[in-house]
């Protein structure tokens, strides 16, 4: 697993909040599998990072948990996106996309001059 | 928004950690399964894809402390920890506890009371809209410290000529006769020029202000009142407004009420405007007004000064003779009431600021020792893991806690404090009854109890970092721990007390030294069981004033009829209170006045005034009754005129004039003795004796001076009905001629009985810190002590062993204390009297005062020490 890269705090954060958008009410290990699979597996999610992650966001308001049974009849906790995490998301999602532009305009070869 | 309710949340998970803790554990349970279930679907072998499981989750307890660490507010937590961990070791030693509480609420409370005073008196901003712009204007005397009165054509030069402020006015105030109900009695009043309601930017709650025909010279007149004045005399505000005062034998009619609280200058009940009822002194050289103005918004006070200095070199120019070396000085209002005060204001909260740190020092040594004794606890935790920063974190908490615990004690003490500190402190210093316990003063008390709580808890602190765990866990007893360092610390902190304290006492001994040299200055005259009655008879012209002084012709023989009574006078100035000063000048008046010429005391007396008071006659005559108005003028000099004017000639027969009233010249009849006019700090000034049916206007205003041969209290009332008799618009205050000289004391009073409180609670606090510290050593010794005794030293020696130890302390701690003293002490100089600030006796006096109490303190460990018994000491190991 060494070739994967960790996930940074605060993308991370967007990530969930996709994902949640995504999929629906989801527990933490799906989430993490999810962000991994669409990442290609480039991404390793550390359980060590996700949990304080999932409450910070929790504690921010943008998700909610509760206990539900899985497809196969397991209690897990699920995560869902709230109304203020939808906000959220689409606010994060667009500071996202003009950095990624900027950086693009910085990184692209040859525009300096213009 | 959602930061905020983040933080919100992680402050309330204190409270629900348990629960935390499960739901996290269960999480991350069904999470493992739900891997091991799809590694299982993937077709791994069930241990394969445990393991697989497993080690994606990573270290569980690394992943349970990140959670932790976002879940709640880890430094608080701590903190939490903490504080409830100071409150279990505080409250299971509560005799130590309220000792060390008590000890630093004493101190805090005298600190906080102090600072009560300060901040009324020098802080808080005044009462006014926007205060500091007010400032004040005065004569500023080229050659001479301070600044005086201001002349009336002064004044309005000043006003008219000036840009800078946006308002100007003079006053005058005065206690004077005031009818408003069936007799007259005393109310304090003042004549205001036009612009003064403007200048503190108020208006009348009730009615108005004066209309500008009431203000002008000679006009029909009328009154603002006070509202307290109108409670007090008319039932309420409304009620007040159509009703009239008598005052200066004229009827006025109350045209406003002043909002609450108004009460400038001094407690002022009722206003005026300036040059109706009493025409102004037209004279430069009558300096009779006070001047207040408020600055423009956008003028700074340095500008002011500098355009006031133009105005005021102008008019020196213009008018040599009377303007002469009188400039002008801008002072904010604020600086101006209080100048007096600061000084001693702050050298009292720089004395009770030492008495804290020796209750510091106190405590620390306190603490200190309780540290050593808790070396097995504070091991303990350190060798099971605890930081040290994260053990000095607690005891700092400790410290803390015990500090604020302290400070709480100490507002309560200090509301009580603040109460009799006001009522110790001199009458005359201004806004002394605003003092409270208000939002500064709080922050103030919880500044100092941190502040000291960080000065005292850190000896014990620093204490700890040097705990040698290994040796701490061996020993089993705090006894060989703590070693060398804790026992410096303890001798420095002693060493630090004593000195403190020796600065204390050679104030207090200077102090005390001072003001017995004031109450023994020999006066001039006999200030013992006199009555002081002071009267005030409304007069207006040449004439009523002749018929008040009749009132007075009256009156005085009646008075000396009175049992009781052995002898009566009338003065314009009882000793102490001087009325009126100014130039004189010998046998003729000079072609050009200079106002630099010699000044004298200006008194107006009735025959017999001067016996009365014990002043004795050195020369001459007294004036009797032939001295009328008809009569030619007389005047008494005092020795100290008699000598500067005519050395050693004598002064009978040549005239002298003074412009207190007239320039009529008056012939020297007599000389009398000395007295101190201004109190017993000054040295007596040239005197001018007036016989008051010739200076008819001055003697409307004369207090009675009565002679008793019992408490002259007692004949107040029988003095106030035959005053009553001889007119029902005079009104008296009684006062006696030694409660009258007390108030001219009062500051030094008030400084020599503070600071001895002060420095007697330092002693005793030192006194503590000694004992302490010897008893501490004395246990720790007397291992040393059995072993020297069993070999053949006998107990006078371990006496001498202690009490040497003690000495050695205390030694060094004077010698540090006189240095500081000598330095400190130099600040003392102008409120000394009588006694240089090196005053040789006072050191020897405190340093053997400290001496002995050290000696004292020590003594009861030494004698502990003498008799240790050699057996016990020696098994004890």
């Amino acid at each position: 697993m060494g070739e994967r890269a960790d996930v940074w705090q605060g993308t991370l954060a967007l990530m969930v909040l996709k994902t949640l958008q995504a999929l629906g009410p989801l527990h933490g290990y799906g989430i993490a599998r999810r962000i991994e699979q669409t990442s290609g597996d480039l991404l390793a999610v550390n359980y060590g990072t996700l949990y304080p992650a999932l409450l910070k966001l929790e504690q921010e308001g943008y998700i909610s948990s509760e206990w539900g049974t899985s497809d196969n009849n397991r209690k897990a906790k699920y995560y869902k996106l709230t109304r203020a995490g939808r906000k959220q998301l689409d606010k994060e999602a667009r500071e996202w996309e003009q950095t990624t532009e900027i950086l693009a305009r910085f990184l692209a070869p040859g525009k300096e001059s213009a | 928004m959602s930061k905020l309710r983040g933080w919100l949340l992680r402050l309330g998970e204190p409270f629900q950690r348990d629960r935390r803790e499960r739901e996290l554990a269960a999480e991350m349970e069904s999470n493992l399964a739900l891997h091991i279930e799809e590694n299982l679907r993937a077709g791994m072998s069930v241990t394969a894809a445990r393991r697989k499981a497993l080690m994606k989750l990573g270290g569980i307890e690394q992943t349970k402390e990140n959670y932790r660490v976002q879940r709640g507010l880890p430094f608080l937590e701590t903190l939490f920890q903490d504080l409830r961990f100071a409150f279990r070791m505080l409250f299971k030693n509560p005799g130590f506890t309220a000792v060390a509480v008590l000890i630093m609420a004493l101190g805090m409370g005298a600190n906080t009371a102090m600072f009560s005073v300060v901040n009324a008196v020098l802080l808080k901003p005044l009462p006014f809209a926007d205060p500091d712009r007010i400032v004040t204007l005065g004569s500023l005397w080229k050659g001479r410290p301070g600044h005086g009165n201001v002349s009336a054509p002064d004044f309005h030069d000043w006003h008219d000529q000036n840009t800078a402020f946006e308002g100007m006015a003079y006053y005058a105030d005065d206690d004077i006769a005031v009818t408003a109900g069936p007799v007259a009695e005393y109310a304090h009043v003042a004549a205001v020029t036009p612009e003064f309601f403007h200048v503190f930017r108020i208006e009348p709650v009730v009615g108005r202000g004066f209309a500008v025909d009431e203000t002008n010279e000679g006009s029909s007149g009328a009154v603002i009142i006070s509202s307290s004045y109108s409670a007090s005399h008319f039932g309420g505000n409304s009620n007040a407004l159509g009703h009239a005062v008598r005052l200066g034998g004229r009827t006025l009619d109350i045209v406003g009420v002043m909002p609450p609280g108004f009460h400038f200058p001094g407690k002022t009940d009722i206003w005026f405007p300036a040059n109706t009822i009493y025409p102004e002194t037209e004279s430069r050289s009558g300096h009779n007004y006070l001047v207040v103005a408020r600055l423009k918004s956008d003028v700074t006070l340095e500008q002011a000064r500098a355009q006031m200095t133009t105005i005021a070199t102008r008019l020196e120019e213009k008018f040599p003779d009377s303007n002469k070396g009188k400039n002008v000085a801008v002072t904010r209002m604020r600086d101006e009431m209080v100048s007096n005060f600061r000084l001693t204001l702050y050298v009292m909260l720089a004395a009770v600021g030492l008495v804290l740190l020796i209750a510091c020092a106190n405590l620390a040594n306190m603490l200190l020792a309780k540290a050593v004794a808790r070396t097995r606890e504070i091991a303990i935790r350190a060798a099971v893991g605890a930081t040290r920063s994260r053990i000095v974190r607690q005891l700092i908490t400790e410290s803390i806690v015990m500090a604020l615990l302290a400070g709480v004690v100490g507002v309560l003490l200090a509301i009580w404090g603040a109460r009799a500190l006001v009522a110790l402190a001199p009458a005359d210093v201004p806004r002394l009854t605003e003092t409270g316990i208000d939002g500064h003063v709080l922050a103030f008390a919880f500044g100092v109890s941190v502040a000291a709580s960080l000065l005292f808890g850190l000896a014990p602190a620093l204490q700890v970092l040097r705990i040698d765990l290994n040796s701490s866990l061996k020993q089993g007893t705090a006894r060989a721990a703590g070693g060398s360092i804790a026992d410096r610390m303890r001798g420095a902190l002693v060493v630090g007390e004593i000195a403190l304290s020796l600065m204390l006492l050679a104030g207090a001994g200077l102090f005390i030294k001072s003001f017995l040299a004031l109450e023994n200055v020999a006066l001039g005259f006999r200030p013992e069981h006199v009555l002081v009655v002071e009267t005030s008879v409304p007069a207006s012209d040449l004439e009523s004033a002749r018929r008040a002084t009749r009132f007075y012709k009256d009156l005085l023989p009646r008075l000396r009829a009175l049992p009781g009574v052995l002898d009566a006078g009338a003065t314009m100035a009882p000793p102490g209170n001087v009325h009126s000063n100014g130039g004189y000048w010998i046998d003729h008046l000079p072609q050009e006045f200079s106002v630099n010429g010699p000044q004298a005391v200006f008194s107006v007396v009735a025959p017999g005034t001067l016996a009365t008071l014990g002043i004795p006659l050195k020369l001459g005559r007294d004036f009797n009754d032939s001295d009328t108005y008809d009569a030619p003028f007389a005047a008494v000099i005092n020795d100290a005129l008699a000598k500067s004017a005519f050395a050693s000639q004598d002064p009978r027969g040549h005239f002298i004039y003074c412009g207190l009233d007239s320039m009529n010249p008056m012939k020297i009849v007599g000389v009398v003795g000395n007295i101190r006019q201004y109190g017993p700090a000054q040295e007596p000034s040239p005197e001018i004796y007036m016989a008051y049916e010739q200076h008819p206007f001055p003697a409307t205003h004369l207090s009675m001076v009565i002679r008793t041969a019992l408490e002259p209290t007692l004949l107040s009332e029988a003095v106030r009905r035959k005053a009553n008799e001889g007119s029902v618009d005079v009104p008296v205050k009684f006062t006696t001629m030694e409660a009258s000289l007390a108030e001219n004391v009062a500051a030094p009073r008030f400084r020599t009985l503070l600071l001895g409180i002060f420095a007697g609670l330092a002693v005793c606090l030192a006194m503590a810190g000694v004992y302490g510290v010897m008893s501490y050593v004395v246990g720790q010794r007397s291992n040393e002590i059995g072993l020297r005794m069993a070999l053949g030293a006998r107990p006078g020696d371990a006496l001498r062993l202690v009490l040497g130890q003690a000495l050695t302390l205390a030694g060094t701690g004077i010698v540090i204390g006189l240095v500081g003293a000598f330095v400190v002490t130099r600040l003392l100089g102008s409120m000394l009297f009588g006694v240089k600030a090196t005053d040789p006796a006072i050191y020897a006096g405190v340093v053997a005062l400290l001496g002995i109490v050290a000696l004292v303190a020590s003594y009861i460990p030494a004698r502990r020490a003498a008799r240790v018994d050699p057996i016990v000491a020696l098994r004890y190991e």
